[in-house]
């Protein structure tokens, strides 16, 4: 079976856990409890008629306690960037964290996601700032992992990348 | 002994593994697998499971330790460095928790050993706070984003209240409403720019000051305002006022309680000013001083007084009985620079030329019997004021002359006394003769008619000024209520039809009488024709051009004349044409001498 490593990658309290949770075993916990070092979980998906097993890094979050290992990022198939609608700042890690992927593993596929959505009043990151993220070339996705919003799709769309990374699909961008 | 001290004691080094709770893997380079060297810690085999002959199967074990592993030997191959630790994975156990690791690799001489320890206490104690200062960031970030949501959302108000404020003030400006706003101590804080204008200051000038400091009322309009400013109801209004700024003006103001704010009061003038003066000269059109009417003749007489009031000479008033010659004298009096001064009347008529003279012109203690001590004359009383002369026409051929004295020389000589005083008097004569043809007839002098008349007012009689009965009767219905306690409201459309039907040959006093007469009569709250007297309620009505269209510039002998040509020399019926009784009628008819000629 085919076997990629990804990376959740993103600012801390974003919900890189949650989206883990919500996509392997469907739960979600209101409780916040940060990550410190790696959880690494497993779950298959089926791409194009093949068995896919996704690792899952679920990374601790970027800030100011906690830098990202680069030893981590080594093996990487790909990388999911995840923001905090409500907190702009967690867009600002996440470009960092996506130049650092980038000097350490190279350019490999990778998706984003715009993460509680079920918050999206009290939003700070605005359209204007989104678009200018697809002007980049990254894949925005908006989700919720509260209501299992946008999760099936984030993933499956990575898995669909690491399989033809010369063509994401269009559903992605 | 010294080689048995030397040698590698295992168990020594198993307890040492053991009490430091850590899995020591070598790198067998013959086998190419790792293999478990000591006793390993329970939590070990809950990673792995057994393990054969110490040997690690890679399977077995979680993705990350795999891939660190895995990844190792690049790490034994690379140059010297830093030895890289793993980093703290979390790895399930079999009680469905979880444990935390963290790997290392170590060079012992050419022996590859990875050790593996299970972060304990300190690594909690580490998480724990690693997560309140998380905790702590999200719960100021959601303060921070609070306080920027209150402030954007305070900044908003403030905006809508500013243009709120902006648009309601431009509104105020463009209705040009005077207004100001006072504070719970009766300071201004806010004044529009109609009452900047109003009261010729700036802003600056009055914001803070006392209103009763920066509005210039008199003293009972301020107390007043003061007065209404202290009740309770929400609006007063009171007016109109006299302001005495720049240039007097007349407003009407409404205080209104600010219900934004209970203490303060708005406070509106409306300039009234224009009204006031319109009103004023509205008023003036009906009356003049104690005159009443608007017909154009009156309106003559109004402003034949004001132009004789500018001047100091002497005034001769022509005019029927009744007509108001001494109102005229009066108003001539108020309007003239001695206004100040006295006004005294006298009556002419009737009187001895001695004592009229005495009356005059004073006299001394013993100049005739009677005259028990000094007496100053009228001309004394009025000095520097005005003395009215009535029915100038009656006086005495004797006391004429003395008058003619006194209006050329300016001095009066008392009654037996020899030495003349100077006196400053305006004399204003009346009449109801015709004094021309009285010095034709010679019972007055020329030089003394040619004296008094250097200024003349004719009063006209009430039956040429028709359309100011209306306006008289009410007035004198309104007097005559108020003197007699009685509440008669109006009069009736027939009354009215009969007065203005009548001749009035006592003219304003007849006129008087009649409404005073049936106010008496009245017994309900409107004057019907049967409450007027006899002589007017008895008249029929008849509306005959002849006699009803005014006569302007006709004296009454020809209108007596003509009623007795249209009545075919009936003189009863000319009596019934002219609105007047027989009686009256042969009275007239004598008085012109013309009582055998028709």
């Amino acid at each position: 079976m085919i076997q990629k490593k990804i990376c959740m990658l993103g600012g801390f309290a974003v919900g890189k856990t949650s989206l883990v949770r919500r996509f392997v075993t469907n739960v979600f916990s209101e409780h916040y409890q940060t990550t410190i070092g790696v959880t690494v979980e497993k779950k298959t998906v089926m791409v194009d008629q093949q068995d896919v097993m996704l690792m899952l890094w679920d990374l601790y979050g970027e800030d100011e306690f906690q830098h990202i290992r680069e030893s981590y990022l080594r093996g990487s198939s790909g990388y999911i960037l995840v923001m905090d609608g409500t907190r702009k700042a967690t867009l600002d890690t996440a470009r960092l964290l996506q130049q650092t992927v980038v000097r350490t593993v190279g350019p490999i596929p990778f998706v984003s996601i715009i993460n509680k959505s079920d918050l999206q009043s009290e939003w700070e990151i605005d359209q204007p700032a989104i678009e200018q993220l697809r002007e980049q070339g990254w894949p925005v996705f908006f989700g919720s992992a509260k209501l299992g919003q946008g999760v099936e799709e984030l993933f499956g769309c990575l898995a669909t990348m690491l399989l033809s990374p010369a063509s994401p699909p269009r559903t992605c961008l | 002994m010294t080689d048995q001290s030397h040698r590698p004691d295992t168990s020594l080094s198993d307890c040492v593994l053991a009490a430091l709770d850590i899995v020591v893997l070598e790198w067998e380079e013959g086998l190419r697998e790792f293999r478990l060297q000591g006793v390993p810690p329970e939590w070990w085999s809950q990673c792995v499971g057994s393990t054969i002959r110490n040997s690690l199967d890679l399977s077995q074990c979680s993705p990350f330790l795999q891939d660190y592993l895995g990844g190792i030997h690049s790490v034994w191959q690379g140059s010297p460095g830093p030895i890289e630790k793993s980093g703290a994975w979390t790895e399930p156990d079999r009680q469905g928790g979880t444990m935390t690791l963290e790997a290392r690799p170590l060079f012992l001489g050419p022996r590859k050993l990875v050790l593996i320890e299970r972060l304990g206490s300190d690594f909690e104690h580490m998480r724990s706070i690693v997560q309140r200062a998380r905790e702590r960031m999200l719960a100021e970030d959601i303060t921070a984003k609070s306080h920027r949501n209150t402030e954007t959302r305070l900044i908003g108000q403030l905006e809508a209240s500013e243009r709120t404020k902006d648009d309601a003030l431009a509104l105020l400006q463009q209705l040009g409403l005077a207004a100001i706003v006072l504070d719970e101590r009766g300071q201004i804080t806010f004044a529009t720019d109609r009452t900047l204008e109003m009261l010729g200051c700036a802003m600056q000038e009055i914001l803070g000051r006392p209103w009763d400091q920066v509005l210039s009322f008199r003293k009972e309009d301020r107390l007043l305002i003061q007065h209404l400013l202290e009740g309770s109801s929400k609006i007063h209004s009171s007016g109109p006022l006299c302001f005495e700024g720049a240039s007097s003006k007349w407003i009407e103001l409404g205080i209104h309680r600010d219900l934004a704010h209970t203490g303060r009061r708005i406070l509106i003038f409306n300039d009234r000013t224009e009204v006031h003066a319109l009103r004023q000269a509205l008023n003036e059109q009906a009356s003049f001083h104690d005159l009443i009417g608007k017909s154009p003749a009156m309106l003559r007489v109004y402003q034949l007084v004001r132009d004789v009031a500018q001047v100091d000479t002497t005034v001769l008033i022509e005019g029927e009985t009744g007509t108001g010659k001494e109102l005229i004298a009066r108003a001539i009096h108020s309007s003239s620079a001695r206004k100040h001064k006295p006004f005294i009347a006298a009556n002419c008529a009737g009187l001895t030329d001695s004592i009229l003279t005495s009356q005059l012109f004073g006299h001394k203690r013993g100049a005739f019997t009677g005259a028990i001590q000094d007496q100053q004359g009228l001309f004394e009383a009025a000095e520097g004021g005005t003395l009215f002369l009535d029915e100038i026409g009656d006086i005495p051929p004797q006391v004429q002359t003395a008058l003619l004295r006194v209006l050329q020389e300016k001095e009066i000589t008392r009654l037996g006394e020899a030495k003349p005083r100077t006196v400053n008097v305006r004399v204003v004569a009346a009449t109801h003769h015709n004094l021309s043809e009285d010095v034709l007839r010679g019972s007055f002098r020329a030089d003394l008619l040619y004296r008094i008349r250097i200024a003349r007012v004719q009063l006209p009689p009430l039956r040429d000024r028709r359309e100011d009965i209306p306006l008289l009767a009410q007035s004198m219905l309104g007097q005559v209520c108020a003197a007699t306690g009685k509440t008669v409201e109006r009069l009736h459309p027939d009354t009215l039809r009969l007065l203005m039907s009548h001749s009035w040959p006592g003219n304003v006093r007849e006129l008087k009488s009649a409404v005073e007469f049936a106010v008496i009569s009245c017994k309900g709250n409107e004057i019907c024709p049967m409450d007027l007297p006899p002589e007017i309620a008895g008249a029929t009505v008849v509306p005959s051009p002849s006699v009803f269209i005014p006569l302007s510039g006709q004296d009454e002998k020809t209108r007596l004349l003509a009623a007795l040509s249209e009545a075919k020399g009936n003189r009863t019926e000319a009596a019934k044409r002219l609105g007047i009784s027989r009686a009256t009628f042969y009275r007239r008819l004598g008085e012109f001498d013309l009582a055998s000629d028709q």
